[in-house]
């Protein structure tokens, strides 16, 4: 600390001296500023090269190995991959209900959350009273919130007792293979406040104006809804899709906690990637085969998130285009 | 003049214009305001009742939604039974303290280098910073399990937290972002006053990071507390494990026939989620500064 407040003021002075010494002091100057950026960044570079991109190379390598983690890797080629795609049938129950899930709790999600958005968005009383109730189950830890829902899918549980008063005789929930990923997308959706809030932020950024002038001209609430609000947050709904899609893709937690235990459906009705490969990896020591897995989930989220982006351009909507 | 309110007249009157029907609020909003909140809150009302019940009521399934007991017992109970409640509250918050440490410590010096600091290579790094936030973790998580299996770091809090000393590319562009938006001329200024970079770094630069700085702490804060497979992976030990794990571990390892002490988990459940809404009430406001349209639409 104190050499550098020292370096500071002979640089100062190298200035004004001859042509040469002062291109001499520049370049030195500029050389000790690339050193200090290089001694700044070197804990992200470190750490980019211990825990990414060397993880990540040998990730690849590991994936063409059999491996149990104790004796030495046997290099098998493509065998992994060959396997998974075409002989275990594990992997393809993940990956559907894996899509299963996705595909409704994030389009429902979003959907949800621009109507409750636009509830909030209109001149309503106590509306952070709402706005607090509908933002608070997204505060809990999803371990808990797994928890929770664990009581209150339970078949004598609360869920069940609502619906018996609405006379429909509930499901067994978690119990019951048909009924289990819908419990998860349940419980996604009572995170539903998350994209309200997000939404309800951006809504409040659309001018004014717009809505004066539609109402002049006699459009509908529900018209003003469709023609202005909504291609007004495309933007923001496309970058909560693809971040969506990309979390949906990746659950554990709640999977983990809601569907293990002494009593639960049978797994192949909610098996999904990163559990399946989770039990490859630390129950049953197929690193090899885990790896594999791995790198095909990056591959279906990679894929997925650029059909996203291909047919952006077809509904998503900036202002600033030029076309 | 007049000729153009005699056109008004035929349209809303000028009260009613200035708030387009759009905006106007119906019995129908708040009907479904209010059955959507109430929906919502009750799996939140049934946490706090389970919390609340007797180990009868709940080995009986006899609990309602709203509290009719008040066993606030449990609340001390958890400390003090056999289950190592306050043992997995306290290794959460070591864990999580020195996540937080570690990221704010890292993140402002590597963040206002990528912003300020003038290097050749650089605008290439910083392309491998923003190539970084697409990799998934699953596919570091395996090798890095093998590194820190090698290391010897295998059921100790090691794996969980030094990571974070070494920063990640979300909050480096975060911070990078976040100074590239201050006046060039207060560091200028403060170099030809003779601080250096470090200097410049930590006597001007520190404190004008703090709101992003924060956020930082607040979201690895909120990661590291919930995070469920990172300790599920690395902590075999019920002494070392968090909360988060071992609220999962009482209640899926009661003894044999014997169902989980429910009133005790959902206790944890509550220990885990306060925190959560006291740092979201406290830290709201530098959230909101950062800007970050982040979130990620109900699938967290």
């Amino acid at each position: 600390m104190t050499n550098l407040a020292e370096a500071a003021p002979a640089r100062a002075g190298a200035a004004p001296g001859s042509a040469p010494t002062r291109l001499a002091g520049l370049r030195s100057r500029r050389r000790k500023e690339a050193l200090w950026f290089y001694l700044f960044a070197s804990p992200w570079i470190v750490g980019f090269l211990v825990f990414l991109f060397g993880p990540m190379v040998a990730s690849i390598y590991l994936s063409l190995t059999d491996w149990d983690s104790f004796t030495t890797p046997n290099f098998v080629g493509l065998d992994n991959y060959r396997q998974l795609l075409t002989e275990d049938p594990v992997f393809w129950t993940a990956l559907k209900n894996t899509i299963y899930y996705s595909a409704i709790s994030v389009p429902l999600g979003l959907l949800i959350g621009l109507w409750l958005a636009n509830l909030l968005n209109k001149q309503v009383r106590a509306r952070k009273l709402f706005r607090t109730l509908i933002y608070l189950p997204t505060l809990v830890p999803l371990v808990a919130a797994a928890m929770v829902f664990k009581m209150v899918l339970m078949p004598s549980g609360p869920l069940n007792d609502l619906l018996g008063l609405a006379g429909i005789p509930g499901p067994t929930w978690l119990l019951d293979p048909t009924w289990v990923k819908p419990s998860l997308i349940l419980l996604s959706i009572w995170g539903v406040g998350s994209a309200t809030v997000l939404l309800l932020a951006a809504m409040k950024g659309i001018p004014k104006e717009l809505y004066e002038a539609a109402e002049v001209d006699g459009a509908s609430p529900m018209r003003q809804f469709w023609s202005i609000t909504v291609p007004q947050l495309t933007p923001i709904i496309f970058f909560n899709l693809v971040m969506g899609i990309i979390g949906a893709f990746q659950v554990f937690s709640q999977v983990y906690v809601l569907t293990r235990g002494a009593t639960q459906a049978p797994e192949e009705a909610s098996v999904m990637m990163v559990p399946f490969l989770f039990d490859q990896a630390f129950a049953f020591y197929h690193m090899g085969y885990a790896s594999a897995i791995s790198w095909l989930l990056f591959l279906v989220i990679l894929g997925f998130t650029l059909i996203a982006f291909r047919t952006a351009r077809k509904w998503v909507f900036y202002e600033t285009e030029v076309k | 003049m007049a000729v153009l309110t005699d056109v008004a007249v035929d349209r809303p009157t000028a009260k009613e214009t200035r708030t387009p029907r759009a905006f106007r609020a119906t019995p129908f909003t708040y009907a479904t305001l209010m059955i959507v909140s109430a929906v919502l809150s009750v799996p939140l009302v049934l946490v706090v009742s389970i919390a609340l019940s007797s180990d009868q009521t709940v080995n009986a399934n006899a609990f309602s939604i709203i509290p009719r007991e008040f066993h606030w017992e449990n609340f001390t109970r958890v400390f003090d039974t056999s289950l190592p409640m306050g043992r997995f509250l306290l290794n959460s918050v070591i864990i999580s303290l020195f996540a937080v440490a570690g990221q704010m410590l890292s993140s402002g010096l590597i963040g206002y280098a990528f912003a300020r600091l003038r290097a050749p290579g650089k605008n290439a790094l910083f392309m491998v910073v923003i190539a970084t936030m697409m990799i998934p973790t699953q596919i570091t998580m395996i090798p890095q399990f093998i590194l820190f299996k090698e290391l010897g770091w295998i059921n100790t809090f090691l794996p969980l937290i030094i990571p974070n000393f070494f920063s990640n590319g979300f909050n480096v562009f975060l911070v990078r972002q976040f100074v590239s938006r201050l006046p060039k001329e207060i560091d200028e200024a403060a170099m030809i006053d003779g601080l250096g970079f470090f200097g410049v770094y930590r006597r001007i630069m520190l404190p004008m990071l703090m709101p992003a700085l924060i956020a930082i702490g607040i979201f690895t804060l909120t990661y590291t507390w919930g995070d469920f497979m990172g300790p599920l992976i690395y902590l075999n030990d019920e002494s070392k494990m968090p909360l988060a794990l071992g609220i999962q571990y009482i209640s899926s390892t009661s003894a044999a026939m014997q169902a989980p002490p429910w009133n005790l988990v959902m206790v944890g459940s509550i220990l885990l989620t306060l925190p959560m809404i006291i740092v979201y009430y406290l830290g709201q406001r530098y959230l909101y500064e950062m800007d970050i349209s982040g979130g990620s639409a109900g699938v967290k």
